[in-house]
Order: C-alpha cells, then sequence, then structure tokens
C-alpha cells in the first residue's frame, strides 16, 4: 500500500496537471458555446503548442518565450483551418452533431500523423522556464514550474472573464451561446464568432500544452489523453460552464494524482475515465449543471 | 443522421439488379483471393473480420442512429476471451469463443443499461470511454494478456478435430460467416425489431408514441451490435494465431468508421463493400505505409462532407431519400 506521508507532495502535483486540464476543459466550452459542438480534435492543439514550441527552441535556436508565442499564434491560426475546412461546410450542410464529432476525431488523427512524419515519433521535452530548485514548504517541494503552471493558468482564466465580462467581442460570444438566432438578430456575426472561438480554444490548448511540456515530454500521440481529460473536466464541472470546467479539472487533477498513489500510474487513466463514467451515469449535468 | 430512414417497412422492389452490384462486387474480389491464394486471401480475410465487426457497428449506428465509439471494447473481450481460454486454459476454439461473444453481450448489457440514456456528445464520449478503459485493461492486466506483448500460439478456427489451417480454407470459413451476418443483417432491417430500429432513428418521441419501448430497442441493438463485435474480435484471434492490445485500440475505430461511411451507413451491403474497399486500397499504395492513418482521417473527412450516404447508396437507390 501506498505511505500517505506523500498525500500533500501528490496534491500538489495533481493540482498543476489539473490546471492544465483546466484549460483544456476552457478549450471544449468556448467551442461548445459558440457552436454547439465537441470539438474532438482539441488534444491536437496540446500537443502541437508543446511540440512546436520545442521544434523552435532546439532545432531552430529561438528564445523559449519568443517560440512560446510563435507557438500559440501557429495553433490559433490552425484552429481557424480546422474550422475553415472541416467544421464550416459540415455546419453549412446541417451534418448531425455525431458526424461533427467523429470528423473533429478525423481531424486530430490527420494533425496527429502529419506531426509523426515530420518530426518523428520519439518524445521531447522543453526545459523548465525557471532553472531553480524547488521551493519548500515543510516537507512539500514546489517547483518553479508547478508555479508558471496555476499562475499562468489563474493568469488565463482571469483574462477570460475579463474578455467574457468586459468587451464587446466577449458578450457577443456570450450572446451566441445563449441563442444564436437572437445573436444574429441582434446583428452579430455568429459565423464569425465561431471562427474566433476556434482560434480562441486552439491558442488555450495550446498554452496548455506549452505550460506542461517541461514536467512531461510531448509526441505526436500525446493529444488524445489531454484532449479526454479536459472533456472529462468539462463535463465534471458542467459542460458548457468554462470556470466549471477549470474547476473540474482541478477536481480531476487531485484524484488522478490520488489514484496513481493508490493504485499505481499505469491506471490513471482509468480512474480518469471512470470519474467520467460515473459522472455521466449519475450526474451527467456536471458539479455546477451544465449550461443548457 | 444524415439520412432519415423511411419509418414505414422496405418494399420489396421489383428492380433488382442495381442493388445486386455490391454483392457482385463482393463475390468478385473474395473470388479473386481465393484463386490467387497467398498474401491477397490474407488481406480479404481481414476485410472480411471487419465486414462482420462493421455489419454489427451498422446494426447500431446505421438501423437505430445510435452513436458508439467503444464498440472495440466488445471485440477486444470477445478476441481475449478466445485468446486467454484457448492459448492459457486449452480450450477448444469454438467453446472460447462462444464464451467470449456471451462475456462481451453481459459487459454490453452491463455497461449499456446506464450508457444508453445518455444522448449526443455524452453518449460518444460515455461509449468511447468505455472502448478506451478497456484498451487500458488489456495493457495492465498483465498476468492474463501479457500486456503489450500479447498472447501468442493461439490455434486456428476448428470445429472438434477439423482445423481451418489453409489461407483458402479460413476464406471459405469467413465468407460464410458474413453471408450469414449480413443476411440477418437483412433479415433483422425487415423484421418488427428492425421497423422499430428504423422508428427510433427517425423520431424517439415519435417512436415512443406509436408505443415503441425505445431504450429497450435500442439496448437490444446495443447488445446485437456487441455480439457482432466480439465475433469479430474472436474471428481475428483465430485466424492470426496473435493478439495485442494495439489490434482493438482507437485505430480500429477510425478505420471502422471509414469503412462504414464508405460503405453507405444504414445500408446492408455497406459494411462488407466499405470493409473491402478500404482494406484493399491501401495495399495498392503500400509504399506510404506511413501515411495510412493520414489517408484514412483524411477520406473520412471528405466522405463525410461530400459523400455522407457513402457508395452503397450510389448501387442502391432505395427511395429512402
Amino acid at each position: 500500500m501506498a505511505d500517505w506521508s506523500y498525500i500533500p507532495q501528490v496534491l500538489v502535483s495533481g493540482l498543476g496537471i489539473g490546471c492544465v486540464y483546466g484549460l483544456i476543459g476552457i478549450g471544449f466550452c468556448v467551442i461548445y458555446n459558440a457552436s454547439g459542438i465537441v470539438n474532438f480534435a482539441q488534444g491536437a492543439f496540446v500537443m502541437l503548442g508543446g511540440m512546436i514550441t520545442q521544434v523552435l527552441f532546439s532545432r531552430s535556436g529561438v528564445p523559449l518565450p519568443v517560440a512560446a508565442l510563435i507557438a500559440i499564434a501557429a495553433v490559433a491560426v490552425l484552429g481557424v483551418a480546422i474550422e475553415r475546412v472541416v467544421v464550416r461546410p459540415l455546419w453549412n450542410r446541417k451534418a448531425t452533431m455525431f458526424v461533427m464529432i467523429l470528423a473533429t476525431l478525423a481531424a486530430q488523427i490527420v494533425i496527429e500523423r502529419l506531426t509523426l512524419i515530420a518530426v518523428g515519433d520519439q518524445p521531447k521535452t522543453l526545459p523548465v522556464f525557471t532553472d531553480r530548485p524547488p521551493l519548500m514548504f515543510g516537507s512539500v517541494a514546489v517547483g518553479y514550474q508547478l508555479i508558471w503552471i496555476v499562475g499562468g493558468s489563474l493568469a488565463i482564466v482571469g483574462l477570460l472573464a475579463a474578455f467574457f465580462g468586459l468587451t464587446r467581442t466577449g458578450k457577443a460570444m456570450r450572446a451566441c451561446s445563449i441563442n444564436r438566432e437572437a445573436a444574429a438578430l441582434q446583428g452579430i456575426p455568429v459565423s464569425r464568432m465561431l471562427a474566433l472561438a476556434f482560434a480562441l480554444s486552439a491558442a488555450l490548448g495550446a498554452i496548455a500544452g506549452i505550460l506542461i511540456t517541461p514536467t512531461q515530454y510531448t509526441a505526436f500521440n500525446v493529444g488524445v489523453p489531454f484532449a479526454i481529460s479536459g472533456f472529462i473536466a468539462a463535463i465534471v464541472g458542467g459542460f458548457g460552464r468554462p470556470f466549471g470546467a477549470f474547476l473540474g479539472g482541478l477536481l480531476l487533477g487531485l484524484l488522478q494524482a490520488l489514484a496513481i498513489v493508490g493504485f499505481g500510474a499505469g491506471l490513471k487513466n482509468v480512474a480518469a475515465l471512470s470519474v467520467l463514467l460515473l459522472f455521466l451515469f449519475i450526474r451527467p449535468s456536471g458539479i455546477l449543471g451544465a449550461a443548457k | 443522421m444524415t439520412i432519415s430512414p423511411s419509418i414505414t417497412s422496405p418494399e420489396r422492389r421489383p428492380f433488382r439488379l442495381v442493388g445486386l452490384l455490391p454483392w457482385l462486387f463482393a463475390a468478385v474480389v473474395v473470388g479473386y483471393a481465393m484463386v490467387v491464394g497467398g498474401y491477397a486471401a490474407t488481406v480479404v480475410s481481414f476485410a472480411l473480420i471487419y465486414a462482420v465487426f462493421v455489419t454489427g457497428l451498422n446494426l447500431f449506428m446505421g438501423f437505430a442512429a445510435q452513436v458508439s465509439f467503444g464498440q472495440n471494447a466488445f471485440a477486444a473481450i470477445g478476441g481475449y476471451g478466445s485468446a486467454v481460454l484457448t492459448a492459457t486454459y486449452g480450450w477448444s476454439p469454438l467453446p472460447a469463443m462462444v464464451f467470449g461473444i456471451a462475456a462481451a453481450v453481459l459487459a454490453a448489457a452491463i455497461v449499456g443499461f446506464p450508457a444508453l440514456r445518455l444522448k449526443g456528445h455524452y453518449l460518444a464520449m460515455g461509449t468511447l470511454a468505455i472502448g478506451l478503459i478497456t484498451y487500458e485493461i488489456t495493457v495492465e492486466w498483465q498476468s492474463v494478456t501479457q500486456g503489450y506483448l500479447g498472447i501468442s500460439g493461439i490455434p486456428p478456427f476448428g470445429i472438434g478435430s477439423w482445423e481451418v489451417t489453409s489461407d483458402r480454407g479460413q476464406l471459405v470459413m469467413l465468407s460464410l460467416v458474413v453471408a450469414a451476418c449480413a443476411f440477418a443483417a437483412a433479415r433483422i432491417r425487415r423484421s418488427r425489431f428492425g421497423r422499430a430500429l428504423s422508428a427510433v432513428a427517425g423520431s424517439e418521441e415519435a417512436a415512443t408514441a406509436l408505443g415503441i419501448d425505445v431504450s429497450r430497442y435500442k439496448l437490444m441493438a446495443f447488445l446485437l451490435s456487441a455480439g457482432f463485435a466480439a465475433l469479430a474480435g474472436s474471428l481475428f484471434v483465430h485466424v492470426v494465431g496473435y493478439v495485442s492490445p494495439e489490434v482493438f485500440g482507437l485505430h480500429m475505430v477510425i478505420v471502422t468508421f471509414t469503412m462504414l461511411y464508405v460503405g453507405g451507413i444504414g445500408t446492408v451491403a455497406g459494411p462488407l463493400v466499405g470493409a473491402l474497399i478500404v482494406s484493399l486500397l491501401p495495399e495498392t499504395f503500400r509504399a506510404f505505409k506511413d501515411y495510412q492513418d493520414l489517408a484514412y482521417g483524411a477520406a473520412l473527412i471528405l466522405l463525410l462532407i461530400y459523400a455522407p450516404r457513402g457508395l452503397a447508396s450510389l448501387f442502391a437507390p432505395r427511395g429512402r431519400s
């Protein structure tokens, strides 16, 4: 059985990964709210965020912050490209929700394979952003990367709250999520909001990928597990509620960390998926209740 | 679904020649493989195994218009059931296969009961989770499944002392199985059960109003579909003689969906035609092995956008538009 004195340490690292799940979960919600679409290519954004940064940083020698910014921008552009090439044609043909899920999942596979061909199958990693020994709080070590992850995530959540609450565009996106027809009648360019939602969601995914890569690794196939964890976070928080999703992410991160202590690292995905099934079967509307 | 199946029972049409084309195509491909043998026979054998799986998928998704991304779970249970019972415990293939299928249907009943209450993306994600959990278990439960190493030395399919060992023999056996499955699918579609599924596909509310027990029919379609999947999984391990977790992974989900959409979702011949085409095409471009999943994904996106009713629907315009 596990040594329970690890628990505080484990919870701290669970918090870090939970923030990342939360960001990915918010990405799901942003697109879902703008369009009613569940974008299963979300994992590709996370993978590419870390991957592009890594390639720019270690192959081309671009400084890390610049590489990260370029990666975020590139992934946002890719988000819009997916919206234009895959989602928009289906949307115009009034495809069903299921067809949309399948198409975005296929897009995920295409991106994964292209990445595999471009950079190979070797796992890659990034250096930590601040290379110093971890801070000690009693017996609990807190690495600087964890501070970056938590701090960065909280900053982004704050910025998003400001964006949705204060800016005209953010309010327009919220209007779309409440009722698209009514929003269109108010003169809100609904289809442009959809493209914007994909860009925003892709950028969020990329940021999550960049933040987490130094503590783990990135490879062409890390996307799907991250996407699934993000989706679970969104379900647990109540689908369509961005901040619920962040909360759900934190909860999932903590639970997963405990599951690793209890059952071993091999079963951490099983634990996360079981949480998903539990919520789906017992309380599909999540902790806070689904947005719709 | 993009297709809205007619609620009334499909009538027998006097003009049936065009409807035979997909079967003719399948017969030619299988016949060719039978004559040539060797590698061609192996490729077509795999295609036929997939055809069994996709026929089951089609029952649940085409006929009843439900969503499951997790049917690979049941193929894994059927496949591993057969593999473990024959290779580790020395059962003969037929009881092992029956046991595997029964276990898969039981598992489908246990997860289907709560899962099928879900709708839309909740159902999609719930079933995907079931598939992924099964995959993780096949990797982690090493005392039984031997993890990534897989189980080898699985005997070929046979009954009593009679065993199917040759390429051609397997091809004949699989052709018979596929024919039986397609026949069953055709019968199901025309039956009371099949019409009830069409009604559920059209509108659950309307079906309920007609006195159809929607959740019961959905569960039955799910169990049947799981049975087909388990049969395919079991056939696979007996034909190949080896099984590993990768066989029933996410790759299988994407490939089988591509087959379903290439062939034509909701048609009887579609799964077989789709399975043959999707299995044969990559073989003609074997130099591009790395690009296979890429091609599947891209082809699937294009099909979903431009030909959501698949190829079989071109052959068999059954007045469903």
